[in-house]
């Protein structure tokens, strides 16, 4: 089933002298997990916060083309109704607390679509279980470290049950062990819950690992969209939009130009290493 | 050979009590483009700033170009050690960049045609254009705001350049441009260059020296091809090697060497082993 | 260790066991006492009673120290205001003479009173503070049915107050590494530049207020209300129970203040006129 359709959107913000958004098509399918790619100002945020309704509700610019949600015009529909559906955790999460506990941090959300006390407590246990952030209930966010802000971010958006959760450069403000646990979380997200997921992410090391489709943009448009594994094997049109694979996806894409690589390229270090050592054991 | 930044026996504690640094040793040469890395809140950042006497420390020593950080005038600390902030817009202060560039020459007391002098160089240098210099700094997308910051400390021409967080929120492309031009720095100007930084395909591929920091203490100092090729000894800073080097390291079997830095390298060994293939 | 709005104090002070709204009622009512009592000595009394529920709270005093400074030029400026600047009035009695300046007893009174009146005040407010939480507040304007989105102004205040304190240092951190110098400058001179920390203060908030409006719609937040006119569950009063102890502290609060009032208007007592300094000075 469909949940993401964009059908020729272009944007304009009223301050701007171009269109930030200059045709993007997309589609994306229930329960798969989309990566976005593509150099700062190309226009990934602003093409997130059309889904959930920021644009054109809180933003003031040109909006043609249409953006459909299940089905829904996202123009003809409340932007209330697009944030239950559609969660958005927001690259900064110092910039997005609005309580001085994470468990008020948590419950916010929760109330504004109106649960009970009841569903409340069980949906706080749920979604700190799958977070790993139950022993920081009490704790005020600027006593947390990065990733545990980042976790939290994630865990606020995610109580609301949103169908589709999106995240904008969740890791950027990272050390390398808090970008692993936030991936460890979206992994077990897509694994346990199933819940569609779009993520912006310049660390593309982690995001190949989980991601079932990959999309790029650049300068407005989406240039090229496909399954992960095909998406990275087009090395050179990635490289001509600035964009760098995985380190060891770089590597076999350069040996490959020089005809030292055969078969498709590798996304992580076990499939490099098995590669490498299965043409080393046949040259013995 | 004396160190330009010599760092004896370095405690700092913050005013709530809690102690970022515990008797650090630490020696900045001539010639060192130097990475510090470490968990969030190994004390790497602190660390940074008591290089320049924003922060003085609570016990030890620090001495820049022989000038005792905690009594040395911030005028005689600025002019050899500069601070690049990572966001920006905490040091934008002025109406218009060419001010804003100007305002650390001007505050050293420097003649208005020496510091406009500087200004020009300054602007040239980060790759600013004219027409910028009348514009106010908050209107300026953050790449260009981040130039600023950069060369609001170059006018001050400090022998030293720290740059805090220099690639976060940046693309890959917009990193290598950053570390680029302070590569060139380094190279053309003898900066000595100190990064602070959690981005370890960086450091592989620019720094030359890698001083890894956790609970407030030094645990590695080294070359950065040495200091990677100690993946347990790292992992006790929850620091991982890059990638790359991280697939030479699981074919040690194979005779991979284990400091293997950069993409091209790795390329060209493996060519090297499959030249046999018959 | 909890951290309060003004400090940090154990986790088994036995404050925690209060509800937040029986220390709220604790500030209000008790800031109240000191107005109604003009004699020092008993407000004196009074200051020395909250001294040893901060003791009992097991707020870490060394912290009171830092509110030395600012008590002593309170008490400075009240002295001179009520002295030299306290005007003339035929029933002053002299009591002595400071080089051409003629000393009178009721404005040193006054003085003293009005000192002796803040004193406690302020020792409330520190109380309060410190063994509250920026919640514990939330929590008692809540049970007191003040609407939701007043009570999250008051924590959005509280928050960015910590946010722009902690700008404000990396800012001033900023202009040092910018080779800006207070040493041996004018006191003129430092508050002229203080405006430059202003500028990048606003220019932050003016960028964050809109990644917080972001975030507010994000999560499904509008000020109009709620989304399907539900009342709000208001989970955090779950963990909160007004108890016995509650009611009877609340209770003796008020209890004291009926009597406070009781005493002083019917009775006379504790006046300006009843106090020991009278009695000491003018036989």
């Amino acid at each position: 089933m469909e949940i993401v359709r964009i059908e020729d959107l272009r944007w304009k913000y009223s301050e701007a002298r171009e269109y930030t958004l200059k045709g993007v098509n997309l589609f994306l399918e229930e329960g798969k997990f989309l990566g976005i790619v593509g150099p700062n100002g190309a226009g990934k945020t602003t093409l997130v916060y059309t889904l959930n309704g920021l644009i054109p509700y809180r933003y003031n610019g040109i909006k043609k083309g249409r953006v459909f949600i299940y089905g829904h015009d996202t123009e003809a529909t409340p932007v209330e109704k697009l944030t239950s559906w559609v969660g958005l955790v927001f690259s900064d999460p110092e910039a997005q607390f609005t309580s001085m506990t994470v468990e008020d941090e948590l419950v916010f959300g929760m109330e504004n679509i109106g649960l009970d006390r009841k569903e409340i407590k069980a949906r706080l246990e749920w979604v700190t279980e799958l977070t790993n952030t139950a022993s920081l209930l009490e704790k005020p966010p600027y006593e947390l470290s990065g990733g545990q802000k980042q976790r939290v971010a994630i865990a606020s958006v995610l109580a609301m049950k949103p169908k589709l959760l999106i995240m904008d450069e969740p890791t950027s403000m990272l050390d390398p062990i808090g970008r692993e646990t936030i991936f460890e979380v979206i992994a077990r997200l897509k694994q346990e819950e199933g819940i569609t997921i779009i993520a912006i992410e310049h660390n593309l090391e982690l995001l190949a690992a989980v991601a079932d489709d990959m999309a790029l943009l650049n300068d407005g448009q989406i240039i090229f969209q496909a399954q992960t594994r095909e998406f990275f094997n087009n090395y050179d049109l990635l490289i001509a939009n600035q964009i760098y694979p995985p380190e060891v996806t770089q590597m076999a894409g350069i040996l490959r130009k020089e005809g030292y690589w055969p078969g498709s390229l590798p996304l992580n270090i076990e499939q490099a290493r098995k590669q490498i050592s299965k043409s080393l054991v046949r040259a013995v | 050979m004396a160190a330009y930044i010599d760092v004896q026996n370095l405690s700092y504690s913050y005013p709530d009590g809690t102690l970022a640094l515990r008797k650090v040793n630490l020696r900045v040469n001539n010639g060192d483009f130097l990475a510090l890395i470490g968990q969030n809140g190994s004390g790497k950042t602190t660390l940074s700033k008591c290089l320049n006497g924003i922060l003085k420390p609570t016990d030890g020593t620090v001495l820049v170009d022989g000038f005792d950080t905690s009594t040395a005038s911030v005028a005689e600390m600025v002019r050899r050690v500069g601070y690049v902030f990572q966001n920006p817009d905490h040091q934008i202060f002025n109406s218009n960049v060419y001010d804003e560039i100007a305002y650390g020459p001007r505050n050293i007391g420097l003649r208005e045609a020496e510091v406009k002098d500087r200004v020009i160089e300054a602007t040239r240098v980060v790759g600013l254009k004219d027409e910028h210099l009348s514009v106010h700094p908050f209107f300026l997308p953050k790449g260009l705001r981040q130039r600023v910051a950069i060369a609001s400390i170059l006018a001050l021409r400090p022998k030293v350049i720290i740059v805090d967080e220099p690639t976060t929120g940046q693309d890959m492309y917009q990193s290598f441009e950053i570390m680029n031009f302070l590569t060139e720095l380094h190279e053309k100007n003898g900066h000595i260059i100190i990064i602070v930084t959690h981005d370890m395909p960086i450091v592989a591929r620019y720094a030359k020296r890698v001083v890894v920091m956790a609970m407030g203490q030094i645990i590695m100092d080294g070359p950065t091809a040495e200091v990677f090729s100690h993946p347990e000894e790292l992992s006790k800073s929850f620091v991982k090697p890059p990638q790359i080097t991280r697939l030479g390291q699981s074919l040690l079997t194979y005779g991979f060497p284990p400091n293997i830095l950069r993409v091209e390298e790795m390329a060209a060994v493996v060519k090297e082993k499959m030249v046999f293939t018959p | 260790m909890k951290k309060t709005l003004l400090g940090y104090i154990p986790e088994e002070s036995p404050v925690y066991q209060l509800h937040p709204l029986t220390r709220v009622m604790f500030l209000l009512i008790v800031s109240i006492y000191p107005m109604l009592v003009a004699a020092p000595e008993w407000n004196l009394a009074l200051t020395v009673l909250i001294l040893g529920l901060l003791v009992y709270a097991k707020v870490r005093m060394n912290t009171i120290k830092n509110y030395i400074p600012i008590m002593g030029s309170m008490g400075f400026i009240i002295l001179i205001s009520y002295t030299i600047f306290g005007g003339y009035e035929p029933s002053y009695i002299p009591i002595g003479h400071l080089g051409s300046l003629t000393l009178y007893f009721q404005p040193i009174r006054w003085a003293i009173v009005t000192y002796m009146r803040l004193i406690p005040m302020i020792f409330v407010v520190i109380f309060f503070f410190s063994t509250s939480r920026e919640r514990d507040l939330i929590v008692a304007l809540r049970t007191l049915r003040v609407p939701f989105a007043m009570t999250y102004l008051v924590g959005m205040g509280l928050r960015s107050v910590g946010m722009v304190m902690e700008d404000f240092q990396i800012v001033r951190e900023a202009e040092k590494a910018r080779g800006f110098d207070t040493r041996g400058k004018s006191l003129f001179y430092k508050l002229r530049k203080f405006i430059m920390y202003i500028v990048p203060l606003f220019g932050l908030a003016l960028r964050r207020s809109e990644e917080f409006s972001n975030a507010l719609t994000a999560r499904a937040y509008t000020f109009r209300g709620l989304l399907n006119q539900q009342k709000r569950a208001d989970y955090v009063l779950s963990h909160y129970h007004l108890s016995f102890v509650d009611y009877i502290f609340i209770f003796t609060l008020i209890l004291a203040l009926i009597t406070l009032v009781i005493l002083r208007y019917h009775y006379g007592l504790m006046g300006v006129e009843s106090t020991v300094i009278n009695k000491l000075v003018l036989q």
